[in-house]
């Protein structure tokens, strides 16, 4: 038996064998290890395809002119969150009231329907805006660092 | 004739100073690593940019206390995994994206350059696979092999990110890759294949 198998091997040389960060006794004393050792050299080959595939991915990141504004802060993007919760109670009670109102109303029907109108128009403009913007907030993959 | 590239070294000295662009600079030079960085944490775009966004102002608002001669990317990366974790902590469940989703585009990586097609779709899915597994890891795994296989930094630099010492680098990284192998061999085992 060799002289080195007097020692238990410590495995974890092996990712510092495989990133280059051994010394050169070290090194040489995981490459007699493998010479020696079928299962560590399976072990080794395998670790290192999975290295490679790992180093050889290449995440795209957003574009200089994609990071526009400076970075927004925490306290910013709670605010903007809090208004669009404000603004969607405003608009559900604004138009319960309106349904309520035209429900009950003793006016005549162009009367009711010129209020309904002019409630209605307004709402649904808004409605159209919130819908396209979470859809946006869904697709659009740097929304929140363009704004 | 174009102005010489400043070092990060001058860069962080101006910005101490109160130079406005000179933190510029430094925002727009290292904000892609720190983004694919938060990428490989929190696995999904719009998180990313979230802790990039936040990491660079905490990087900016945190230059005084930066020593003079190290690098910048080590000190950056630890602020981005410090931000990446107070998000997984707010939302419990990490979403991720498939690989596909978020691959450089017109850009093979070197490997794929060979004439074997069926080698090429391999390496393609063993890619996926890997990335797939390292979504599953345990944080502590996920972030060093992160730092390793995905962002090239020496021992010295990961142990300086995750502030332990260089022994203890090699030894954890090693119990992470064999984490992630074994989560990897478990698929090919139930379905027969050989890698």
């Amino acid at each position: 038996m060799n002289e080195y198998r007097k020692t238990p091997f410590d495995e974890s040389l092996f990712s510092g064998y495989l990133d280059g960060e051994l010394t050169q006794a070290e090194e040489q004393k995981v490459r007699l290890h493998l010479e020696d050792d079928p299962e560590a050299r399976a072990l080794v080959a395998e670790l290192r395809a999975i290295r490679q595939a790992a180093r050889s991915t290449r995440l795209a990141a957003p574009a200089d002119e994609e990071w526009r504004e400076a970075p927004r802060s925490g306290a910013s993007r709670f605010l903007r969150r809090s208004g669009w919760l404000l603004a969607i109670g405003w608009a559900v009670a604004v138009l319960g009231f309106a349904l309520w109102g035209a429900a009950t109303s003793p006016e005549s029907w162009w009367e009711r329907a010129l209020v309904a109108g002019a409630v209605g128009g307004p709402l649904l403009l808004f409605s159209s805006v919130l819908l396209d913007r979470l859809k946006v907030m869904k697709t659009d993959r740097y929304g929140r660092v363009r704004r | 004739m174009a102005e010489p590239r400043l070092l990060d070294d001058d860069l962080v000295s101006q910005a101490r100073g109160g130079d406005a662009e000179a933190r510029n600079e430094l925002v727009r030079r290292h904000r892609a690593a720190a983004y694919r960085f938060a990428l490989q944490l929190t696995g999904n775009r719009e998180d990313a940019a979230d802790v990039t966004q936040e990491a660079m102002i905490r990087f900016l608002d945190t230059l005084q206390r930066f020593e003079d001669g190290r690098p910048v990317l080590p000190w950056l990366f630890r602020i981005v995994r410090n931000k990446s974790y107070d998000l997984g902590r707010r939302q419990k469940v990490r979403r991720a994206e498939s690989l596909d989703e978020l691959l450089e585009k017109g850009m093979p990586a070197p490997v794929q350059r060979d004439g074997d097609p069926a080698a090429r779709l391999e390496r393609r899915d063993l890619r996926r696979r890997v990335w797939s597994a390292l979504g599953r890891l345990p944080d502590k795994q996920r972030e060093i092999l992160v730092l390793r296989e995905y962002q090239d930094l020496s021992y010295g630099e990961i142990g300086s990110v995750l502030g332990v010492p260089t022994g203890t680098v090699m030894s954890r990284l090693h119990r992470a890759r064999r984490a992630l192998r074994d989560l990897l061999a478990e698929p090919d085992r139930r379905e027969g294949r050989v890698r």
